[in-house]
């Protein structure tokens, strides 16, 4: 018994002993220490040894299945000691939370960021917080792609604005997309004899005609409350004279939530939602596209980057795109605004960093770029022809490229519900929310605006 | 027989001991240690930058802050949330419990039933009732569509809140109920003979023998449930995403330590803490109430 006895304490041990030092080993750095790079995948990226890349991705149909069907097997097939583990989650904030929790573990290769480097507090906003991409580059957790020969490929313009920080390219952003406009039915169009609108009347003149044959005339995504917004963001696009003055003016005082133009724009975001079809605020985002490709809608408020989704559902879908006109001057409404869309980004201590330079080297050949932005509905960063008509279709209003509103806005910290994210709150007006005026939102915006002012 | 003789051998059972107790502390008590400390600092979370302690800031800014009032509303949030899931829950599960507890026929496959939902698990079943409340033709809309109304469920300021703890005590009602069961099926048959002899019938009989009998089983039923209720966050997550005034202060944990486009760890720690006070406090408050009351019964 006591032979037995001993020998099941020493097991014990072994075991407790292997598994303190398994928790030290596979942590890395514990926020205080240097990790030493070696956390993630055992597999080297020199020789032939065998290689896992870990890619993160969000769920985007298109650029999901082009990664999956085209990239990945002709990247493996070039170089076939290499794997990739190409990790998609929900865009929202699933996306954020894996992003971080890999990172910050050098638990991935090359990630995709959700816009380029944008909200990186400027000398008018004091206090406002870094967003994540700058503390990761601040902490030396971005590999810096500034020799990178790949870089050369990229429009220089595109390169400044949306790759670059300090200096320093961190990111390779895959394209441009537009959200501030609204999908269109042109077969539903014709049959009620609707033109484009280029006006704010002319809006309402197409909203009541197809609401008095029955139609609906928008649909909205209502449940994760940011797909409205995108309509929102084209009134403000529209609307304000100068965006980036206006939210600069927000932080000095010299504009205010309450002001005319702003009220304008909940004004008439409380109109088109009056128009949206019922139980829009429980219509999540990946039910929008089948509304609308069945013809259920006329109109849908989305990002270009889904166009693909909706023709892939129905192929004989006749569908176009129109910024959301807001204002009664044909002129002012004539441009989409947007923003940089997705950016790759190599971790920077991570064990296959080579590989995962390949890999964006890959991605950024001129014939892997055309066939991405192709599948992804993207407006190119590189100086390639797009195959797309509906590509083509929209670039009467892409005459020079207009950041939307949440590529401008800089919030402030600590700010309360009514004015916090990165977009204006219609989403609290009637019929979506509890706020019957749009006087009363404003007016709770800037309240919870001037409380988060800096002390 | 004491298995371990004499000599160093007696000491083997606390040894064994030894090691259960050194995985809880290292799993479990140490990570809720640097919690704590993480709370007192400006760390962000972030491998490779430099951090600071800076006493009790982060408490501070959770209470003062310019939207505390919106944390406040999180705080009632959560209470609401808790008060009406320890209520209902368990008055429901106690009901079923007493039920399947009679001999029916296929009773154990209404208490397989009735647990089910708990295996599901929070995607699953939040995928269940998105479907059921999808207001895009889901059969509660058609539903509401024949009295003339409609509503947007889960996208609703009115109701959003009130269906995810109608889902919750859908999902752990199960639970109870088989805590309850095992508490019902402990209480020995002669009490009920002889309250039976005395006259006791149908309510007087649960008044006086099974509600006394099963107060073990009520304190532990509350007990989870507070716990529980006050710590939920992740069919908020799944359902809402803690919009439409859904957000309680679990919820809000999870956001600042994870859904936020700033990493910033030291104020999500405090948020942490601050949540485990609030949940200690409710549940040793419950519990000393209950335990007395068990005595009194």
């Amino acid at each position: 018994m006591r032979k037995h006895s001993v020998w099941l304490l020493l097991m014990a041990f072994v075991l407790v002993l292997s598994a303190c030092s398994g928790g030290n080993g596979g942590n890395g750095g514990n926020g205080s220490g240097t990790p030493d790079g070696n956390s993630g995948s055992t597999n080297s990226s020199d020789g032939g040894e065998q290689v896992t890349l870990r890619v993160l991705h969000w769920i985007n149909e298109p650029v999901n299945k082009y990664m999956e069907d085209v990239f990945i097997p002709q990247f493996e097939e070039k170089y076939p000691n290499v794997k990739i583990d190409y990790t998609t989650v929900p865009s929202d904030e699933t996306y954020d939370q894996l992003m971080q929790t890999r990172v910050n573990a050098n638990d991935a290769d090359v990630v995709a960021y959700k816009s380029s480097f944008v909200g990186a507090p400027q000398e008018w906003s004091p206090g406002a917080a870094d967003p994540l991409w700058k503390q990761w580059a601040d902490a030396g957790l971005l590999a810096d792609l500034t020799g990178e020969d790949f870089i050369a490929n990229y429009n220089p313009v595109d390169v400044e604005n949306a790759m670059t920080y300090d200096s320093k390219v961190y990111g390779v952003n895959m394209g441009k997309v537009s959200f501030t406009g609204l999908f269109y039915n042109k077969d539903i169009f014709a049959q009620y004899d609707l033109d484009v609108p280029t006006t704010w009347d002319e809006f309402m003149v197409v909203l009541n005609t197809l609401n008095d044959n029955g139609v609906t005339p928008i649909g909205f995504a209502g449940k994760e409350v940011w797909p409205i917004n995108l309509a929102v963001q084209g009134l403000q696009a529209t609307i304000h004279e100068d965006q980036l003055a206006y939210i600069k003016g927000l932080w000095t005082g010299e504009t205010k939530f309450t002001d005319p133009a702003a009220i304008e724009v909940l004004e008439k975001a409380q109109i088109m939602m009056n128009y949206a079809q019922n139980g829009f605020m429980g219509t999540d985002y990946g039910t929008l596209p089948s509304l609308f490709a069945a013809g259920q809608v006329a109109m849908a408020a989305d990002g270009t980057w889904n166009a693909a989704t909706y023709q892939g559902l129905n192929p004989d879908l006749n569908l176009g795109y129109f910024p959301v006109p807001g204002s009664s001057d044909p002129a002012d409404n004539a441009n989409l605004a947007g923003k940089y869309d997705m950016t790759w980004m190599v971790v920077e201590k991570s064990s296959n960093k080579d590989w995962a330079l390949t890999f964006l080297e890959e991605m950024s050949t001129r014939d892997n770029y055309t066939a991405f932005v192709n599948a992804a509905g993207f407006l190119p960063t590189q100086d390639v022809t797009v195959d797309s008509e509906f590509i083509n279709d929209i670039t009467p209003y892409l005459g020079e490229f207009i950041l939307a509103w949440d590529q401008l806005a800089i919030n402030r910290e600590n700010v309360g519900q009514y004015a916090d994210g990165s977009s204006p709150h219609a989403e609290f007006l009637k019929p979506a929310g509890p706020l019957e005026t749009p006087q009363e939102l404003a007016d709770l915006s800037q309240k919870d605006w001037d409380a988060a002012a800096p002390k | 027989m004491y298995p371990f003789g004499k000599g160093l051998s007696r000491y083997v059972p606390l040894l064994l001991l030894m090691i259960p107790v050194a995985l809880y502390v290292l799993l479990a008590v140490g990570p809720s240690m640097v919690t704590i400390v993480f709370s007192l600092t400006d760390a962000t979370g972030i491998p490779g930058t430099s951090w600071k302690f800076i006493g009790f800031d982060n408490y501070k800014e959770f209470f003062t802050a310019s939207n505390a009032s919106d944390q406040v509303r999180a705080i009632s949030r959560s209470l609401y949330f808790a008060f009406a899931v320890v209520l209902i829950q368990n008055a429901v599960a106690l009901l079923i419990a007493i039920i399947v507890n009679k001999r029916l026929r296929g009773d154990v496959f209404y208490r397989a039933t009735y647990f089910l939902p708990v295996v599901l698990g929070v995607t699953v079943s939040g995928l269940i009732w998105q479907m059921l409340f999808n207001p895009m033709g889901g059969p509660a809309q058609k539903l509401l569509n024949v009295f003339g109304t409609q509503s947007n469920f889960f996208g609703s300021y009115d109701i959003a809140f009130e269906l995810i703890i109608f889902v919750q005590i859908w999902m752990y009602m199960g639970y109870s109920m088989t805590i309850f069961l095992a508490g019902l099926q402990a209480i020995p048959k002669d009490l009920y003979e002889a309250g039976y002899m005395d006259g006791a019938r149908g309510w007087a009989s649960f008044r006086h023998i099974t509600f006394p009998m099963i107060a073990p089983a009520i304190t532990v039923n509350i007990l989870l449930s507070i716990i529980g209720g006050l710590q939920t966050f992740d069919i908020i997550y799944v359902l809402t995403g803690g919009k439409f005034e859904t957000s309680t202060l679990a919820f809000n944990v999870f956001a600042a330590a994870f859904a936020t486009t700033t990493s910033d760890f030291g104020r999500a720690s405090a948020i942490a803490m601050i949540q485990f006070v609030f949940v200690f406090a409710f549940a040793i408050v419950a519990m000393l109430y209950f335990r007395k009351r068990e005595v009194e019964l």
